[in-house]
């Protein structure tokens, strides 16, 4: 790396990183205390960064933002695995045969164009507020998502490899467990990272607009009355929450799946 | 077009037809109330209705201009941004993690804030769609900088090249197949964005019809703007997106992956 060939060591590199990582941050914290002394802001719209620590302290004492992230997580996980296991056996079906895969398609693009959000008015006639529709529009959101991944997983395995296995006197369970079961994985593997971020934003607009609780409600709710503090440390809270589901859960499952397949490489 | 692909679109057009048959049959044999669930009838009228008074075009043409404005100004914001944090690598690295950072927080999650800041109306829904183009078109756009090799600047450079080209024979190509990519992701989100910053805050546009017809128990209405929302997401994705990628493909013998 040196020009005088002195290689610095690992941890030296990293620290230098995270030292440089945290430059900006400390300049926006600044900014930000700074900003009412140059220009009149009210107090409720540029809460300091020491209100929001405080509010953070204040919900995570009193349990409201445990028991809000347990309701938006059941929900989530109620919601995520309802879709899944909707979309998987119905899009396997679907996909097997090519003349209903053509047929139903279209439907299903159209159905995945609309779907989320845009159902939460209807799932309120139906389900009345609180945790009925956010479940409804999570679900939707989902089986829309991976069904049709599903039915392009699929779709992509190469013909080649389905008249190989036929040829060699591959049919029912086996052909299904040998090839379209591994062959439409990936697709599907991959297509559950977008399902899960999908899913996120289902629940948390739900929450806002049908919800009597949970994270997405605590936000909305507490900007009607210009409790901007709890609105920031709401929105931490569920980019939180959304980084380690993506790092903990998918990474791993990619690198485990699709990258240890040598199917797609690993970025 | 060729045969197979005419039977494949009547086998698609009879697939949408059939459900639509499906959804009127069964209004007769469910029995609810009319705003419960709606009929196809019932919806068809309401868009002869309020495409006769008008209210219908002029709220689809409201939100086509929010959705323009914001993907075109969230677009030139992110791309300026990448090209100004890939010319140096100090600040590449100063900012990277602030920009994955970014990236993690969920769009919506900012609306209420947004609403606090800017009130209800207009300025809420645009700001709302240029924040959610600007980072999955800042964050591609700075991955495919990333990807780019560094023998290629190198070369560049040790032929003559200054900064000023090298940027734009390097780099800019270097970035766009990613770029690209990152563009579609946005114009998704941020129609999604659009129609959730209607719901929350407008008094016209597609979502301001899906969210207000429920709350008069017209969800024939409701269905309409649910339906519209749909055909015009894939006019806009067949019609522009899809040929805007597969033009800067042909153009640059590029292959972008698609997801979604």
């Amino acid at each position: 790396m040196t020009a005088n060939g002195i290689a610095p060591s690992r941890l030296a590199r990293q620290a230098a990183s995270i030292g440089l990582a945290l430059i900006v941050p400390a300049l926006v914290v600044a900014a930000w205390a700074a900003v009412p002394f140059f220009v009149k802001v009210p107090a409720y719209k540029l809460p300091t960064v020491m209100e929001i620590g405080e509010q953070f302290w204040v919900l995570t004492s009193n349990g409201k933002l445990g028991w809000e992230l347990l309701v938006s997580g059941s929900r989530f996980i109620v919601g995520l695995l309802l879709g899944t296991a909707l979309a998987l056996p119905l899009g396997l079906a679907i996909a097997l045969n090519r003349h209903v895969s053509d047929v139903v398609r279209p439907a299903l693009v159209f159905f995945q164009a609309i779907a989320g959000i845009a159902w939460v008015p209807m799932a309120i006639i139906w389900f009345g507020f609180g945790q009925g529709p956010v479940i409804f529009v999570i679900a939707n959101t989902v089986f829309f998502s991976t069904i049709y991944n599903v039915v392009r997983g699929v779709e992509s395995i190469p013909a080649v490899l389905r008249n190989a296995v036929r040829s060699m006197g591959g049919t029912g369970i086996g052909y299904f467990r040998e090839l379209i079961l591994p062959g439409a994985l990936v697709q599907i593997i991959v297509g559950l990272r977008t399902s899960m971020a999908f899913g996120l934003r289902a629940l948390v607009g739900a929450e806002m607009i049908a919800g009597t609780s949970g994270l997405g409600f605590m936000t909305i709710d507490a900007s009607q009355s210009y409790g901007t503090d709890t609105v920031i440390v709401g929105m931490l809270v569920i980019a939180v929450v959304w980084y380690v589901l993506d790092r903990a859960v998918f990474i791993p499952l990619e690198r485990k799946t699709v990258v240890r397949w040598g199917l797609q490489r690993f970025q | 077009m060729s045969w197979s692909a005419q039977t494949k679109m009547l086998k698609g057009a009879s697939g949408i037809a059939a459900i639509l048959l499906l959804w009127q049959l069964s209004v007769y044999v469910v029995d609810v109330p009319p705003h419960f669930y709606p009929s196809p009838a019932a919806v068809w009228r309401a868009f002869i209705e309020m495409t006769e008074k008008g209210i219908l075009p002029s709220y689809i043409a409201d939100s086509m201009l929010r959705y323009l404005l914001g993907v075109l100004i969230g677009t030139a914001i992110g791309c300026a941004l990448a090209l100004l944090i890939a010319s140096s690598k100090l600040a590449m690295r100063m900012l990277g993690p602030m920009i994955d950072f970014l990236y993690y927080m969920v769009e919506l999650a900012w609306i209420p804030l947004f609403v606090i800041w800017f009130g209800f109306g207009l300025p809420t829904i645009l700001v709302a769609v240029v924040y959610v183009v600007i980072w999955p078109v800042l964050f591609n756009s700075l991955s495919g900088i990333r990807s780019i090799q560094p023998s290629l600047i190198l070369a560049a450079r040790s032929l003559g090249g200054s900064r000023w080209q090298v940027l734009r024979e390097v780099v800019l190509p270097g970035m766009l197949p990613q770029a690209v990519n990152g563009f579609r992701v946005a114009a998704g989100f941020a129609f999604r964005a659009l129609i959730f910053g209607e719901l929350i805050g407008a008094q016209s546009g597609i979502g301001y019809l899906i969210f207000e017809s429920t709350t008069h128990l017209q969800t024939d209405r409701t269905v309409l703007g649910m339906i519209c929302m749909g055909l015009l997401w894939l006019f806009i994705d067949r019609n522009y997106l899809r040929p805007f990628e597969k033009a800067t493909i042909d153009r640059w013998g590029m292959v972008v992956s698609h997801d979604s």
